[in-house]
């Protein structure tokens, strides 16, 4: 079975100007501008079967959206080739447009002014989809993503989450095989990511389209994607199963604490690895599974006038788990 | 009464360190001083050319002749200069402001909502608009071949900052007309159509506009005032009449603006 | 074939719903384009007082300039700064992946708005000469048809020259400079501050050379009567159609091209 989408060995580098800040810096540059070669995507090879839903994850500026922006045919590539839904994403033309789908998280595509069912009229007039089949795919997509109250509101009146929702029916009326989203849960509350991903699982469990998304947010991974390929500073670290991932990753919660009196940072200590404390703000790592327990004992123990058990950030991770690959 | 200085004092620190912040931001975008200067250059010769084909076909302009309306050209620039260095950056944006909701986080400041509004943004460059304005104003006054008299020249600076205050008020008026029509997105281009009309003496429209001009939307006093107060057209009792109507102007917009504020602070916003 | 009907159908459609949200901006627009032939009118009629300039009395000005403002209204092109914004703020990206190419959606867009503002435009043109004698055109259907060809073409004229300016958008930042420089130019050579025979003979024989006359000139000679002799009409037609295909082609080069430019640079 062919896959659905191959990259092998891409790479991507920009000529950016540099500038040093302050005022003295601003007259320099105006007068002799400096430019340094940026690298964002460095030699960056994997292969996505049909029907897989894979997970880009990193920090921000990692190579995640360019590397999906040249899967998408936007950008060209410095060096390297790739195959998506058999053909090459910037001379695909038409026929590949039609074929993919590209949701950005913080771009709009839905017409801002009028309810979203004008935009996904709008759509299958573009993508000349039969009308039967558009019906039928339509109602589909609004039982499955609950909106049918959504639809003669302007989108301007819609939430954040309830948007997201109508681009991603949009962006999937003409039916495409591969499916590009980037940063598709940004900025929304908990409820809408969680449903967003439902649909997702849902629709290419139902489909079989392949999914690729980028996130800075694992929960996304952890909810969704059954491999998840970790990039930083332009290059892959990692490319599996999300369990191995988990079993590889700092095996930390992280437990941000707000004290009251004179709690010292021995005192602390006592409870878990401190990483910060700066009276009357501290955050300590405990052991995963011994989260609960131990903010527990902490409370009962300590003065806490606040307390938050947070996943250590990803940027953290990925510098601790792969210090020796980078 | 030492509390006047201080906030006197307190207001030029906050003005220093906008200006400040704006000149570092500005000189990071090279080209952005050269094209400023091209801009200009180009639409006064624009301007000029215009001017040049009316008068080929005249040689009066509602009785003034070729470099009196040279000189109200430069005036006209002079102004743009100030409008685009300070007003449209300014208060220009007070429409998207209370459309987006950021004025909220202009009124929790300790300084007054109005003054910080006008003046927090500056786009420095378009100064040189003024420069070239006067100029141009300079040398046309040469042209003319009158030398202006002391008294001309106060009746000129008074008159040109009348034309300033005005174009302030009509600025703050028409932007207090964004807290009712919230909706309209370009109201400030009602500002630029009729202030293209200050192009030339009021004395060259016919008689409808001419009266428009002076006594509703006063353009005749924007430019035409100053530009006559300076080749002594007219005399310091214009100078006083203007300056009478630019204080009036401040004062009844600066009540339109609480009026407005009131609105919008009790309407929720 | 159909299928590019039913694209466009619901293109234009999509642009008017929205335009139908913006009644008060648009009419705000439209005053802004009334005020400069307004304002040159004023002066010609200043100055042409109770004779006549260069073959033009008073009634002459009048006709000239409400026609300008119809026939801009008809052929503005605004396309160049949308362009130059979806190139700096990341919105060309979807566009992109569409099927079609996106000047589809701005001739549509163009197409919606000109309908509603060109329209509303002659209503109030018509509106005015009902008391205005010196507003009356001559009764003249066969002139007037020749004039909304021309205004069509002339509308192309000036789409594909905003767009193809537009598009250097992705070589430089400078897009409304260059608008604006074209606009400068347009004020004379496109008749919009006078009629083309008032300007130095000079300036119209390097005029007659260049598409600005084409844009606007032409069309508005041809509602005033201007626009004589079987010649002419030859003459200006095939100036109009040649203009147009060498800014369509110019469109269709600048925009593989940067194409080209903006998947090695990205937006």
């Amino acid at each position: 079975m062919t896959p659905a989408v191959v990259a092998e060995h891409l790479d991507k580098v920009y000529r950016v100007k540099v500038r040093d800040p302050g005022l003295g810096g601003a007259l320099r540059a105006l007068v002799h501008p400096r430019y340094e070669e940026v690298r964002a995507v460095a030699d960056v090879s994997f292969e996505v079967g049909r029907g897989e839903i894979v997970a880009f994850l990193g920090p921000n500026g990692a190579g995640k959206t360019t590397t999906l922006k040249m899967l998408a045919g936007l950008l060209y590539p410095t060096a390297g080739r790739a195959s998506v839904a058999g053909f090459t994403p910037w001379t695909g033309g038409a026929a590949f447009k039609r074929r993919i789908a590209l949701v950005l998280g913080n771009k709009q595509q839905l017409l801002w002014d009028l309810p979203p069912e004008e935009t996904f009229q709008l759509n299958q007039a573009i993508y000349n989809i039969p009308l039967p089949l558009y019906r039928q795919r339509h109602d589909e997509l609004v039982e499955l993503l609950g909106l049918g109250p959504l639809l003669d509101k302007p989108v301007r009146q819609l939430s954040l989450g309830e948007r997201m929702k109508c681009e991603l029916t949009a962006a999937l009326l003409h039916g495409p095989e591969i499916l590009f989203l980037d940063e598709p849960t940004l900025g929304l509350d908990v409820i809408a990511q969680e449903s967003i991903r439902g649909f997702l699982e849902t629709y290419r469990g139902r489909f079989g389209a392949t999914v690729l998304l980028t996130s800075h947010y694992m929960a996304d991974v952890t909810a969704l994607a059954s491999r998840v390929l970790i990039i930083n500073r332009g290059r892959l670290l990692y490319d599996g199963a999300l369990h191995a991932l988990v079993a590889r990753l700092s095996p930390t919660k992280r437990i941000e604490v707000v004290l009251g009196d004179s709690v010292t940072r021995d005192r602390l200590a006592a409870f878990g690895e401190v990483q910060s404390f700066q009276f009357p703000n501290a955050t300590l790592d405990v052991p995963r599974e011994e989260a609960t327990v131990a903010s527990a004992r902490l409370l009962a123990a300590l003065p806490v006038l606040d307390l938050s058990i947070q996943d250590p950030p990803i940027e953290e991770v990925i510098r601790t788990a792969f210090e020796d690959a980078s | 009464m030492s509390e006047a200085p201080q906030r006197v004092a307190g207001l030029a620190r906050v003005l220093r360190a906008l200006l400040r912040l704006n000149a570092v931001e500005e000189l990071q975008y090279r080209a952005n001083f050269v094209a400023s200067v091209i801009g200009t250059v180009f639409s006064m010769a624009t301007a000029l050319l215009t001017l040049g084909l009316f008068f080929r076909h005249t040689t009066r302009l509602g009785g003034w002749d070729y470099w009196e309306v040279v000189v109200l050209l430069g005036i006209f620039n002079a102004l743009t200069g100030v409008i685009e260095a300070v007003l449209r950056p300014g208060i220009g944006g007070l429409a998207s402001e209370v459309r987006s909701g950021k004025l909220d986080l202009v009124l929790t400041r300790p300084v007054d909502a109005q003054l910080f509004v006008s003046f927090r943004t500056l786009d420095i460059w378009r100064f040189s608009d003024v420069v070239f304005g006067l100029a141009l104003a300079g040398y046309a006054l040469v042209r003319v071949g009158r030398v202006p008299s002391l008294v001309d020249l106060v009746a000129f600076a008074v008159t040109f900052g009348a034309a300033v205050a005005l174009v302030y008020a009509m600025w703050v008026a028409l932007m207090c007309l964004a807290f009712w029509f919230v909706a309209v997105e370009n109201i400030s281009v009602l500002f630029d159509a009729f202030y293209e009309a200050g192009r030339y003496p009021v004395s060259a429209y016919p008689g409808a506009l001419r009266f428009i001009f002076v006594y509703l939307l006063p353009i005749a006093w924007v430019t035409t005032v100053p530009a006559g107060a300076l080749t002594g057209r007219f005399g310091p009792v214009t100078a006083l009449v203007a300056s009478g109507l630019a204080l009036g102007a401040l004062v009844l917009t600066r009540a339109l603006w609480r009026a407005a504020l009131r609105r919008y602070t009790s309407a929720g916003g | 074939m159909r299928v590019w009907w039913r694209r466009y159908a619901a293109l234009v459609r999509s642009a008017w719903l929205v335009d139908l949200q913006y009644p008060a901006a648009i009419a705000i627009w439209m005053v802004w384009n009334v005020t400069e032939p307004a304002i040159a009118l004023g002066i010609w009629w200043s100055i042409a007082g109770s004779g006549t300039v260069q073959g033009y009395a008073r009634d002459d000005f009048v006709r000239y300039f409400f026609a300008v403002t119809l026939i801009n209204q008809l052929t503005l092109a605004w396309d160049a700064w949308y362009i130059d914004r979806w190139v700096r703020e990341g919105e060309l990206n979807f566009r992109l992946t569409r099927p079609i190419s996106p000047v589809h959606e701005a001739v549509s867009d163009n197409i919606a708005y000109k309908l509603r503002t060109g329209g509303a435009a002659l209503v109030l043109w018509i509106a005015v000469a009902c008391f205005w004698p010196a507003a009356r055109l001559a009764w003249d259907p066969g002139r007037w048809a020749l004039a909304a060809l021309a205004a069509v073409l002339a509308a192309g004229i000036r789409f594909f020259n905003g767009y193809a300016t537009g598009l250097l958008a992705f070589w430089t930042t400078r897009v409304s400079a260059l608008m604006e420089l074209q606009f400068g130019i347009s004020l004379f050579l496109s008749g919009r501050i006078a009629p083309l025979s008032f300007l130095p003979p000079a300036v119209v024989s390097v005029a007659g050379v260049l598409w600005f006359p084409y844009m606007l000139a032409f069309p508005v000679e041809i509602l005033t009567g201007a626009v004589h002799t079987t010649a002419d009409y030859w003459h200006g037609f095939a100036g109009q159609v040649a203009w147009l295909v060498a800014w369509w082609l110019l469109y269709v080069l600048v925009w593989h091209r940067g194409l080209k430019r903006y998947g090695a640079v990205g937006g």
